[in-house]
């Protein structure tokens, strides 16, 4: 329909638009991504393996905080400055509105993964087997949804900067308690045993696998869609909760 | 003839504020009626039960004989909200292109722009950059996209300068000659006079009057001399003036309520009356609500 279409491409527009997404989704793990690969030497035994490791870190962490950030303050912005309400008076069905929503910000994470790929074969030419680049990037592509449901979450916040600051501690420390920024084996045991049950880790573990030649593990699997079912329940919760006025 | 929009016995309340009091009206298809009101009204509270955006804690609204949430009733109505939002990261153009695909049967970009006066700079815009009005324009054509039966805007033209205005204005009436209907809202008698061919007052969230301009505006704009006399001058004769409305007595002053305060104060010195400490109140539109509302209670008691 070409309602969707339209929708979809406007809603993709603005992301692109939003200066917040291009610095913190693309800017911050590329850059991220050649400090720790080119500048610091990690001490890495296997240089090359470290390499493909930490370009699959940053492209969770990119797809991650676009997931929960983009999505959820773009949510709140659109409740507090109306744009939400005209859309109710409008003959746009809501599911047709959620689903271009959705769509678009699938797209985006696609989008974002080609990108840091890309720089990572730039960089240190990166190379995998082709079906580990498309796994890789189906892994992170479907294991975003427990954060997309996170962004639904915080899309149900009051204030935009409550929003924005909540958010960014939480994406801070999913991304530092997950092993995203240093290996998971750098951290303190203590770290180290609450970081295994994190989404953040479990995203990044499974790409870590798959460039191994492993598979992702199914424990991976299972605390990736829990939390999904669990933040899903809750956004919807506090949804009902807020339309009961 | 059916109704275009009716609206019965309809009360909402917030916590222990009552915002709109058990008002009944209906619209009829091509009327265009203006809710006039001062601030806190009700004003923005009946519209957005109207539009199905807050649900009446008590009566119901139906606008073309469905509930205001229906789809059929969303393709058919124009809506411009009090403030006017608009999605950020999107250029003015692209949005109301956007927003014309939702309706079955849009207007043109071109009648778009040309109706509403949005230049094409102005499309070009991102809508975070627009100016206020600029804003206010673009929420105009986006009510008008779907080229409606039914516009309801609610305070449009708030915040836009005279040319623009008029421009809107113009609009309206090209919009009623082609058959729509438009309820519009607005704090300003003389805007609700010149536009609207119905006016609903409303006041404290009750519908305090409901009919033509005219009608309405005499029993608004009140203007009235008041003063001391000395109790044994009687004015009981002076009710026979046609510029004069009422006369009453309360405590040592006397209230004339006259349509020409001029005249009256002539007569009050030709007839050597002696009164003194004379004051010309001429009719503010807030106290002339306060009056009238007074004045419907008093009728109830
Ligand atoms: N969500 C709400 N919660 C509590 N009270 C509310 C709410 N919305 C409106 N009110 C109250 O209801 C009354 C009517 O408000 P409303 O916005 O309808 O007035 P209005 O006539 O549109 O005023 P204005 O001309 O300023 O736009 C006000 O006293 C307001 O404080
Ligand atoms: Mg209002």
């Amino acid at each position: 329909m070409i309602m969707v279409r339209l929708q979809c491409k406007a809603e993709i527009l603005k992301i692109l638009r939003n200066p917040y997404f291009v610095f913190w989704s693309l800017v911050m793990p590329i850059v991220f991504y050649f400090i720790f690969t080119r500048i610091v030497n990690a001490n890495a035994p296997d240089e090359k393996l470290w390499q493909a490791h930490y370009l699959m870190s940053m492209t969770t962490f990119s797809v991650m905080g676009s997931a929960m950030m983009t999505l959820g303050l773009r949510m709140v912005q659109e409740r507090t400055q109306g744009w939400s309400t005209f859309m109710k008076v409008t003959p746009l069905p809501d599911s047709i509105y959620f689903l271009a929503q959705m769509t678009a910000q699938t797209m985006i994470h696609l989008f974002s993964i080609i990108v840091i790929f890309i720089a990572g074969m730039l960089i240190n030419g990166v190379s995998l087997a082709p079906q580990e680049w498309i796994m890789c990037g189906f892994w992170i592509l479907l294991g975003s949804a427990p954060f997309l449901a996170i962004g639904t979450l915080v899309g149900a916040m009051q204030k935009v900067e409550t929003a924005a600051g909540v958010t960014n501690i939480l994406y801070l420390l999913l991304a530092l308690a997950g092993g995203l920024w240093m290996p998971l084996e750098m951290l303190p045991d203590m770290m180290q045993a609450v970081g295994k049950w994190l989404p953040s880790y479990s995203l990044g573990n499974g790409a870590w696998e798959i460039i191994r030649g492993n598979f992702p593990e199914g424990k991976n699997v299972v605390i990736l869609l829990t939390y999904f079912v669990l933040f899903m329940l809750l956004s919807k919760y506090v949804r009902r909760k807020q339309e009961a006025v | 003839m059916s109704d275009m929009l009716c609206v019965q016995d309809v009360t909402k309340r917030f916590k222990d504020k009552t915002a709109v009091d058990q008002v009944s009206f209906s619209v009829q298809k091509g009327e265009i009626a203006a809710i006039l009101g001062p601030n806190g009204a009700g004003k923005s509270t009946i519209i957005s039960m109207i539009l199905g955006l807050l649900q009446p804690t008590a009566g119901t609204v139906q606008i073309f004989q469905q509930p205001p949430q229906n789809r059929k009733v969303r393709e058919k109505t124009g809506v411009m909200l009090q403030d006017v939002n608009l999605m950020p990261g999107t250029k003015a153009r692209e949005l109301l292109n956007l927003v014309r695909h939702y309706y079955p049967a849009p207007l043109s970009m071109k009648t778009l722009s040309d109706l509403t006066g949005l230049s094409s700079k102005d499309l070009q815009t991102r809508t975070e950059k627009l100016s206020g009005g600029q804003k206010r324009r673009l929420g105009f054509a986006l009510a008008l996209s779907g080229d409606p039966e039914l516009l309801i805007l609610d305070e449009p033209s708030a915040g836009i300068d005279v040319t623009s205005r008029k421009r809107f204005w113009e609009t309206i009436g090209y919009m009623a000659e082609q058959g729509k209907t438009v309820m519009f809202s607005t704090h300003y008698l003389q805007e609700a006079e010149e536009a609207a061919e119905r006016i609903l007052l409303f006041h404290h969230g009750k519908l305090a009057a409901d009919g033509p301009p005219e009608a309405i505006k005499k029993r608004v704009v009140k203007q009235a001399v008041t003063f001391r006399v000395r109790a044994d001058v009687s004015f009981s004769h002076w009710e026979g003036f046609s510029f004069i409305q009422s006369v009453r007595r309360r405590q040592d002053r006397i209230y004339i309520e006259t349509s020409d305060t001029d005249r009256t104060l002539e007569l009050l010195f030709e007839e050597e009356t002696g009164a003194y400490d004379i004051q010309v109140e001429n009719g503010k539109l807030e106290a002339a609500f306060e009056q009238l509302t007074s004045a419907e209670r008093g009728a109830v008691l």
